[in-house]
């Protein structure tokens, strides 16, 4: 088990892979198929490429050998799609949580019955390779792999070991289609009767069932370098454990337990694992997930179903659904098999709303009329968004937002919701701009509003001592001042009420949340400095966070500040992330109060945490030297990596926000 | 009435029961060779300057408002990425009492409360005591870190004014403890002494020094006095150096390393 993990580690794995070089796009555009056949026949091929591979010691198989997915639409053909559509990211389904559960139960052959001409033919398609995978098997001697395979993927699952290769199959297969961000959702929910009935039967003891998935975990990481994603390691395995269940009842389980524990053994960025938790979890709970915090791998996030189940029957979601929920790629709310909805497909940028006020032409007697007209721009700002999704700015023509079809993926979701989510860009630097506004220009009449107009369009350039009041004196989100905190309560408002009643083009309802995902780099970019004494270009805090030079005292504050908001009006996702020097978790007490804060947390009515581990003279000593750390993992902005696989600015922001950790 | 704090920080896990809000008071009476707090020695404000990010803007050479700032021959008010502060802020037992009652509810639920550590809280022993009975009158909990160094009179009202005391003992000679912290160690065992008997819920607590503290002798001595009384000993910091270079001075266990080689 622990060769298999270093063999992973070490790559070895991938000198089993080949590439493809065949113009598939070309090649299908000349015999004029249909985007549907396409997908089914570049799939076919691709798996009819796929060799049988055992890695040493694994149970669990399945690797990808075929190393990239060739486009199977031409450069022009895209560019005409995107005349006729609104096409989100790369085209492709993303970002969505598949039923597993009827698959696990009644296997493919079912579900190749109920589906049409090309969800046969695909399921065909793994059929065979796992034929060959099978027959490859029986040559090796591995029979309890070829006895596995005999059953699987055809019918059901009736043991644990057969639910997870089925599972891995089928998430293997998904990649395969072209998906990406593809989610394992409630794993330890439709997982835990195949793990339950093994150890009331005696087939798996709870060691030997550990052990098992120890090594199922591992394949998540086996491919994951070959799935597309921002920056490695943004690849959206995320797996979501505990909660209650569809009924109301509480569903941490064994098998939730042993996940946790599975990931802080292997120390591994997938699956990225997410907790629920509510007022109502138990300590024991809590301290399980803090020992996989003290782990460094930046899980588990923690959301807080008082506040998501709350917020998503607000949104419209029934009861049970809502009760079902897990998260997307990084921390979005959405529905397993029924959701379909595209949660980040639009972000607001509250720093930049703030500065198309300050440059407003229009004079502000008071706090409260400079407060309207931010209220006012973010309505406007929400609106182009919206319109923007619906027309791509040429109103003549009604756009729909459009994916190339999946046949396997959609033969696992039964939708019903297709709402929209909006990210909200760097609320804390929004809210400690009005901050500064209202103490020195409407307060305390200390700095004239031109002086602080022509300060920042001068990047503080010759204001160097007004920067530093803004920058380091000024109240801060994250201090638990009123003054800051109370912006941010009227911002994400604004934002709620802004997107109050707006439909998507299918007829769904817009969700604001307060995630930012690379939105923290690129909205900041290029927007000026601002009145909280952020230079220009200075990136956002990420998500759900303080600004980067904002001097908090700790995390009571911190919490205190991130809770008042009103955060079932912004439910899309988007979690508070505290960074804490490793120190903390290096006693038994450590632990216990970190356990104890997440729980105030929650109590408090947040919403969504991420909690990091880290040591800053660490990360800056991986950046001289990466090959000494190739296995330092870090938490981004809602997923995990290899540190030193990251650009310099994704390892540059990670630094500065330790500045002022614990 | 004004006290002076060096710092102020929430969630130190290991000042006391539950999770904690720790006020440091500026100054204290010895001059332990290990300190890691060294801006928390002299009672007088001092610049704090973190020079390893300094960039050479020579922006700090702008001449200050401010006149305290002018004394310092550095203007912390004008360097861009904030890297020189001001140690050393003064305010009244009130004042403080405002910090903490926002937090109240959460050091509540936490179980925990107030830690006034230093330096030596007990150098500023009335602003002490005074913040102490406003924060008892608001029902928080109280602990006291201490070195133990102060008039009998001092620390048995202190004593008497906490819920929980934690007290330094480090070194029993009183020769080695005179050359290690600068001070004798008499009074600070009476103190301890009555401790022991107070009453008060307590931990006596020796840091492991290479050298220092962590000689056999010296911990039997230590556990003999102590007897069954709770005791605990806290590792060595390996960073306990990092602040002298931005108050521009030398740790003295730095200066002892390399006089040897």
């Amino acid at each position: 088990m622990e060769d298999l993990r270093q063999f992973i580690l070490d790559r070895k794995h991938r000198a089993f892979r080949r590439a493809v070089d065949r113009n598939l796009a070309a090649e299908y555009s000349a015999l004029g198929l249909s985007p549907r056949e396409r997908m089914t026949r570049r799939f076919e091929y691709l798996m009819s490429l796929e060799t049988p591979v055992f890695l040493p010691g694994e149970k669990i198989v399945f690797l990808r050998t075929v190393e990239n997915i060739p486009d199977c639409f031409t450069e022009e053909e895209w560019e005409g799609f995107r005349k006729e559509h609104f096409i989100h990211e790369l085209g492709y389904l993303s970002n969505i949580s598949p039923d597993y559960e009827t698959v696990l139960r009644e296997g493919l052959s079912s579900l190749r019955e109920r589906g049409d001409e090309y969800v046969k033919r695909m399921i065909d398609a793994i059929f065979a390779l796992s034929d060959r995978y099978r027959d490859e098997a029986v040559k090796q001697g591995r029979d309890d792999v070829a006895q596995i395979l005999s059953r699987i993927p055809r019918q059901g699952a009736t043991t644990f070991r057969e639910a997870l290769q089925l599972f891995r199959i089928l998430h293997f297969s998904l990649w395969m289609e072209g998906n990406y961000h593809i989610t394992t959702g409630r794993f330890d929910q439709y997982m835990w009767p195949y793990l339950k009935s093994d150890l009331e039967e005696g087939r798996l003891t709870e060691e030997s069932a550990f052990a098992l998935l120890k090594d199922f975990f591992l394949s998540f990481n086996k491919d994951n370098d070959l799935y597309p994603g921002v920056q490695q390691g943004d690849n959206g395995q995320s797996m979501v454990l505990g909660g209650i269940t569809r009924d109301g009842a509480p569903a941490f389980n064994l098998l939730s337990k042993l996940c946790l524990q599975a990931s802080r053994e292997n120390l591994m960025i997938d699956p990225k694992i997410n907790l629920r938790v509510s007022s109502d979890t138990p300590d024991e709970i809590y301290a399980l997930g803090t020992e996989l915090t003290k782990a460094g791998l930046g899980f588990p996030q923690y959301s807080n179903d008082d506040v998501v189940i709350d917020a998503l029957v607000r949104k419209g979601y029934d009861l049970e659904d809502a009760r079902d929920y897990v998260v997307a790629a990084c921390w979005e709310f959405i529905i397993p098999k029924y959701g379909m909805d595209i949660d980040n497909i639009a972000a607001l940028n509250f720093p930049k709303v703030i500065n198309q006020v300050v440059h407003a032409s229009a004079r502000f007697a008071s706090y409260e009329e400079f407060s309207q007209a931010v209220r006012a721009e973010i309505f406007a700002e929400c609106d182009r968004q919206i319109r923007r999704k619906e027309y791509d700015n040429s109103p003549e023509k009604s756009f729909h937002v459009w994916f190339v079809p999946s046949p396997l993926m959609e033969s696992l979701m039964c939708p019903k919701y297709y709402n929209f989510g909006m990210h909200g860009t760097g609320i804390a630097t929004a809210a400690d701009s009005m901050a500064a506004i209202r103490k020195y220009v409407f307060e305390e009449n200390s700095v004239a509003w031109e002086r602080l107009v022509s300060a920042v369009d001068n990047d503080f350039a010759n204001e160097p001592e007004l920067l530093h009041t803004l920058r380091y004196d000024a109240p801060k989100m994250g201090q638990n001042l009123p003054t800051p905190d109370e912006a941010a309560v009227f911002l994400l408002d604004c934002f709620a009420d802004a997107l109050e009643g707006r439909k998507t083009p299918m007829g769904g309802v817009w969700r604001a949340g307060t995630g930012s995902a690379m939105f923290y780099l690129l909205h900041a970019a290029d927007l000026p400095a601002s009145p909280d004494g952020r230079r220009k270009g200075e990136p956002f805090g990420a998500n759900f966070s303080p600004s980067l030079f904002a001097r908090t005292k700790g995390p009571f504050s911190v919490i205190a500040s991130f809770s008042k908001p009103h955060l079932e009006r912004v439910c899309n996702g988007g979690p508070l992330t505290m960074e804490f020097s490793s120190s903390v978790f290096d006693t038994a007490e450590g632990i216990e109060k970190t356990a104890k804060l997440v729980q105030s947390f929650i109590r408090m009515g947040g919403h969504q945490l991420q909690l990091n581990s880290v040591n800053p003279d660490t990360l800056r000593d991986a950046q001289k030297n990466p090959e000494a750390y190739r296995g330092l993992i870090v938490r981004i902005w809602g997923w995990s990596a290899y540190f030193t696989e990251l650009d310099k600015e994704y390892q540059d922001h990670v630094i500065a926000r330790q500045e002022y950790s614990l | 009435m004004i006290g002076r704090l060096f710092d102020v920080k929430e969630f130190a896990v290991h000042d006391g029961p539950g999770a904690r809000m720790t006020f440091f008071l500026k100054g204290c009476p010895l001059r332990c060779l290990w300190c890691h707090n060294p801006e928390g020695q002299r009672f007088d404000k001092e610049l704090m300057v973190r020079s390893a990010l300094c960039e050479h803007c020579g922006l700090c050479s702008r001449p200050a408002e401010n006149e305290l700032f002018r004394s310092y021959g550095r203007n912390p008010a004008s360097c861009p990425k904030g890297l020189i502060s001001e140690c050393g802020e003064d305010l009244t037992p009130s004042e403080l009492v405002d910090r903490v009652l926002p937090l109240k509810e959460i050091l509540t639920s936490m179980g925990g409360g107030v830690t006034l550590s230093g330096g030596e809280p007990l150098m500023q022993g009335d602003f002490l005591l005074e913040c102490c009975a406003l924060l008892r009158d608001h029902g928080i909990h109280l602990a006291l870190e201490t070195c133990g160094y102060a008039s009998e009179e001092v620390f048995r009202e202190a004593v008497g004014a906490v819920d929980y005391v934690m007290m330094d003992l480090k070194i029993m000679d009183p020769e080695a403890h005179k050359s290690a912290t600068g001070v004798s160690n008499e009074i600070i065992l009476k103190n301890a002494r009555y401790l022991m008997e107070s009453g008060r819920e307590f931990v006596f607590r020796t840091p492991l020094i290479p050298r220092y503290t962590d000689s056999p002798e010296n911990l039997e001595a230590i556990a003999s006095f102590v007897g069954e009384a709770p005791w605990e000993t806290l590792p060595y910091n390996e960073l306990a150096g990092a602040k002298y270079s931005m108050l521009n001075r030398i740790y003295p266990l730095d200066e002892k390393k390399e006089n040897e080689i």
